[in-house]
């Protein structure tokens, strides 16, 4: 392992595989990582801990550092929230039945979509396509949408969504956030909440209202806040540390990449990788590097 | 002419279709080199935090990004998540019509129309007016950052072809205009005239926010040095350049005009001549507002101040006595000398400039002031002066935020406590407050790098309060919200932090808290 805790380093704990919605699958992560510099690294696939068993296995000793992730979608009466587990033990119960609930969720939605455009516009696909879909560890709506350009149902796979695979709302069974958190403390994790002020991805949270969803999530047993993450200006930043350290949390550094799906870069993470790093970043390094 | 990339943004972007609309944007921005990038927003009326992070992604390939005509929904958006300070982001203007209304004052760079019962609005004469505009407006927020109270204008409008700053102005009067109507007031104008320059020339100015008056000046010496026999000329140019830059503010057009009493309180305005440099660079202008300018024809200063000559004279005379502190007229005479060097090199090169040479009397005037200038620098070897000692004057220190400085800091407020005689006992309480605090902001405002401390301790007239205000430019920390401290519970059980502030809180009688324009300013008093 590459990692040294006393050199200048480049970390990045938020990225996606094709476990989840990236381009890059956890064998070819490793090596895309290391290219890029980075000494210390993490997956964070929707829903999935899947990556990580699997990295956790081709690491070899010349690979940057590594430890667990995941990303799990919360919601509650309040909103959403994405909640990042890291470290944790990739063998325990607690996240594999909170894993199977989610897994599950989509399965059932990839069928409901799939009846759905069969029954209203009659896209039928060979059996073999379907069950290599339903195999996949997270088909979703740009899943089905490739396939319906392949066999010429739409020209692109934005308009197969728009105008034939978002005509069916299909509910999401969301977990809470207290699940998620609690799953990952048993499984010997921390949990930290991702971009803090843009909700689930599409929201823009700040100011008190941050504030009282940090507090919250706290009180459930929140430890750490996502400061460092390649979508906020200086000032989330700022606002997001200043959170932490007033509720006494961990701070993390993400990119958020998905490989070619979005125009973001590893390790981009707003952090100054010239200048030390905030203690509490050293903490939450130490804690799961143990 | 610089070539730029104009693009406009439309209707929404949210996470639908934030995806298409990056590509577009990158595919119309493909052959782009260095040339400056505009959005055009006029059209975009709501952006999601996925649309941020479009803008975000392509800032950090195209550099010179600036996003234009956002309407104010958009801009909020934009000003909540710190976008507009990382870059160019212009709101979109209203369009304001000064048809019919009362003209309230003329300044060198605009004038200044009513628009209604508590507005006014400042219309520029440059039709390129909005980076004036812009620049007019940083400095009087870092002015009124640093404890000059000035008149911010709070919206930018379109007028006619130019551009405007408004301005909420109740009731306000120029000292010009109060000396003309109330004559009987003159003692009391050059009072306050006294105690605004006082605050300003006491104000230190970090490093690189304002212009250096000292190298204005030089243009000055330079021009009119030209004019003077070649001995004089060289002298006026060593004066000129032995006088040591300084990093206290001036305002460099300072005017009765320019001061305003608006209820019950004076404010200067007319901002755009901020700078830094050494005092006599003021007093010069001073000197030609008052003096110099209508030294040949007496009426010129009617037109300009509205007030005579005579006025102006003994203006300037009781000006300089108070500003200097003493009646000793050997003292006054000799820095009157100085400023008026300053004052003159400054009429004869504007004058060389912009004045109307083929006029007779533009000519005697300058003779004038040559003749004038030959006289004093006959007599005169240097342009500083003693700045007479002044509390104003050492009631702020600025100091780099680490606990070594702790003791500096302990010891510029007790000095202050102990020239009151306070009881010790006060003492011991309003240094726990400090510690508490200046070590609270050396060890977080700007962790892990180093900066800057504020500290002013104003003590009011008749020594009955202490008011500290501690300023940083640090991460935004409000410790007044932390809850206080459950003081049932045993010690061992307390949560750790939050005793300090609890107990500045406990030994203080009035704390508050403001984040403003990218400063904490914790203000604590103390009831001696």
């Amino acid at each position: 392992m590459i990692f040294d805790e006393n050199k200048v380093n480049r970390i990045d704990f938020h990225m996606h595989t094709t476990v989840s919605d990236g381009t890059d699958t956890p064998e070819q992560i490793i090596g895309i990582v290391r290219d890029a510099g980075i000494t210390l690294f993490s997956v964070a696939d929707h829903d999935s801990i899947k990556s990580s068993v699997m990295i956790k296995k081709l690491l070899t000793e010349n690979d940057p550092g590594f430890f667990s992730g995941v990303e799990f979608s919360c919601r509650d009466d309040e909103g959403k929230y994405h909640i990042l587990g890291y470290g944790y033990d990739t063998n325990a119960e607690s996240l594999k039945k909170i894993t199977e609930f989610t897994h599950n969720n989509r399965m059932k939605k990839a069928r409901l979509r799939l009846e759905y455009i069969k029954a209203d516009y009659g896209f039928e696909f060979p059996r073999e396509e379907i069950e290599n879909l339903l195999r996949m560890d997270n088909p979703g709506k740009p899943h089905i949408g490739n396939l319906m350009v392949k066999y010429g149902y739409a020209p692109t796979k934005e308009i197969a969504i728009k105008d034939y695979i978002n005509k069916l709302r299909v509910r999401t069974d969301y977990i809470r956030p207290e699940t998620a958190i609690e799953g990952i403390l048993a499984a010997g994790g921390v949990p930290v909440l991702a971009h803090p002020a843009y909700g689930d991805g599409d929201q823009l949270i700040i100011g008190d209202e941050l504030d009282k969803r940090i507090k919250k999530l706290k009180d459930f047993g929140l430890e750490g806040v996502e400061c460092f993450y390649s979508g906020f200006t200086v000032k989330l930043i700022r606002d997001a540390m200043s959170l932490a350290d007033k509720y006494g949390l961990y701070i993390t550094a993400g990119s958020d990449y998905h490989g070619s799906n979005k125009m973001v870069e590893l390790g981009d993470t707003g952090l100054d990788y010239t200048k030390d790093f905030p203690e509490s970043l050293h903490k939450f390094i130490r804690r799961v590097m143990q | 002419m610089i070539r730029t990339m104009n693009i406009e943004l439309k209707g929404r972007i949210d996470s639908g279709n934030a995806p298409k609309i990056e590509e577009e944007l990158l595919e119309q921005l493909k052959d782009n080199g260095k040339e400056p990038v505009i959005l055009d927003a006029a059209e975009l009326n709501y952006i999601s935090s996925a649309g941020l992070r479009v803008i975000l992604r392509i800032k950090k390939t195209y550099t010179d990004l600036s996003i234009i005509n956002v309407n104010s929904d958009v801009y909020e958006t934009f000003e909540m998540t710190g976008f507009t300070e990382m870059m160019h982001i212009e709101k979109a203007y209203k369009v304001v019509s000064i048809e019919g209304c009362e003209e309230v004052g003329r300044g060198a760079n605009g004038t200044i129309y009513r628009i209604d019962k508590d507005n006014v609005v400042k219309v520029y004469n440059n039709a390129d007016a909005l980076e004036d505009i812009q620049h007019e407006r940083e400095v009087a927020k870092l002015a009124l950052i640093l404890g000059i109270p000035t008149a911010i204008s709070y919206d930018v409008v379109r007028v006619g072809e130019s551009y405007g700053s408004v301005f909420e102005f109740l009731n306000a009067q120029s000292f010009a205009k109060i000396m003309v109507n109330e004559p009987d007031k003159l003692d009391w104008c050059v009072q306050e005239f006294v105690k605004m320059l006082k605050i300003i020339h006491s104000t230190v100015v970090p490093e690189g926010k304002l212009p250096d008056m000292k190298e204005t000046a030089l243009k000055w010496a330079q021009r009119t040095s030209e004019e003077l026999p070649a001995q004089a000329g060289e002298k006026l140019i060593r004066l000129f350049e032995e006088v040591p830059r300084d990093n206290h503010m001036i305002h460099g057009d300072y005017h009765t005009k320019n001061l305003v009493f608006q209820n019950d309180e004076v404010l200067l305005i007319d901002m755009d001549t901020l700078a830094v440099g050494h005092p006599v660079f003021e007093l010069g202008p001073i000197y030609n507002a008052l003096q110099g300018f209508s030294e040949y024809d007496h009426d010129v200063i009617i037109d300009f101040q509205g007030y005579n000559y005579d006025t102006a004279t003994t203006f300037w005379k009781k000006f300089l006595a108070l500003y200097l502190k003493t009646t000793d007229e050997k003292i006054i005479r000799d820095v009157e000398n100085k400023a008026r060097i300053v004052g003159y090199s400054r009429l004869i090169r504007r004058t060389l400039r912009k004045g109307d040479l083929t006029l007779e009397k533009t000519q005697k005037e300058i003779a004038l002031w040559k003749e004038r200038l030959l006289e004093l620098l006959e007599v005169t070897d240097t342009l500083i002066f003693d700045e007479p000692a002044d509390e104003i004057n050492n009631n702020e220190l600025e100091i780099e935020a680490k606990a070594e400085n702790l003791n500096t800091v302990l010891d510029f407020v007790d000095k202050k406590l102990e020239a009151v005689g306070c009881s010790p006992r006060t003492q011991m309480q309003v240094d726990l407050a400090v510690e508490e605090i200046f070590i609270n902001i050396a060890h977080y405002a700007y962790a892990p790098g180093i900066g800057n401390a504020i500290i002013r301790a104003d003590i009011n007239d008749n020594n009955s309060q202490l008011k500290l205000t501690f300023i940083d430019r640090g991460m935004p920390y409000d410790p007044l919200k932390r809850e206080d401290p459950d003081l049932t519970l045993p010690a061992d059980e307390r949560d750790i932090g939050g005793l300090g502030i609890f107990m500045t809180k406990k030994s203080v009688d009035d704390i508050s808290y403001e984040y403003r324009d990218g400063c904490n300013i914790l203000v604590v008093k103390k009831n001696l």
